[in-house]
């Protein structure tokens, strides 16, 4: 039978384990300049698009589309939020990048339709005043949607 | 899939076991991460590191990188195969307690 000192070693041992497998849950992060491009990016595309100038609406659309893909990879994953570490893929969900493309397309049919009510109110520059309302939602929402992927993930394998 | 028990003397000891769990959850780990969030000097972390090492449980590759030298560590294979066997160890010392948990009815 094991019990006493043994156990009681056994027992501080995993404790710690726990504790530095915490440390690295704490470091799932999606870097904050990201978030603040993206909001960047979204007010810039609004007032483009209020220009009414199709060609630029759809060079602009584009050159977000093409520099969000070249940043998104290597981002999205949540694993290399520090530039310290690459964080396991088994302690991070591999649907954090579903979620955020799928929020921002989400937020993409918001921006639409909050601006085509202020078009409906003769609201002058709707696409940015509505872009402006997303890119706050966007970066404050994206820091707090990362923490709640990291509880997840330090609920995960502390279960 | 089933990992064999196995205490392992290495890994055990209280510093270089915070840094292999540290490592195991991480696919790599710059120096200074391990160093400040264990809180221990470079010549102290070095020192483990050397040891670790020499055992093959872990890789160490330096690069510059901007004129700034850096290190990254990593477990190897056999690194985590020891790690993962030396946790079981210790759940199995855990779990043969008398005191151990009894599952509730």
């Amino acid at each position: 039978m094991i019990n006493g000192p043994v156990e009681n070693e056994a027992r501080a041992a995993l404790e710690n384990i726990e504790r530095r497998r915490q440390q690295i849950v704490a470091m799932i992060n999606i870097p904050w300049w990201y978030w603040g491009s993206v909001g960047i990016g979204w007010i810039a595309l609004g007032a483009i698009t209020d220009l009414h100038n199709p060609w630029a609406t759809s060079g602009g659309t584009l050159l977000f589309g093409a520099a969000h893909a070249s940043i998104a990879w290597r981002v999205l994953d949540g694993r290399h939020g520090s530039g310290q570490l690459s964080v396991r893929a088994n302690l991070v969900s591999r649907h954090v990048p579903f979620y955020v493309l799928g929020g921002l397309i989400a937020l993409a049919a918001l921006t639409a339709l909050f601006a085509t009510v202020l078009t409906m109110h003769h609201v002058g520059h709707p696409v940015t005043i509505s872009s402006v309302f997303v890119a706050i939602i966007v970066i404050i929402g994206g820091p707090l949607f990362m923490a709640a992927v990291r509880r997840h993930a330090a609920q995960t394998i502390t279960s | 899939m089933t990992v064999e028990p196995r205490f392992d003397e290495l890994i055990h000891p209280s510093t270089r076991l915070s840094i292999v769990a540290l490592l195991a959850s991480a696919d790599w780990i710059d120096f200074a991460f391990v160093r400040d969030h264990l809180k221990l000097s470079d010549s102290a972390l070095s020192k483990q590191f050397a040891t670790l090492e020499e055992a093959g449980y872990i890789a160490i590759e330096r690069t510059v990188i901007k004129h700034r030298r850096r290190v990254q560590v990593r477990l190897t294979p056999s690194g985590r195969q020891a790690f993962d066997g030396h946790v079981a160890a210790l759940q199995a010392i855990v779990s043969l307690s008398p005191t151990a948990d009894l599952p509730v009815d």
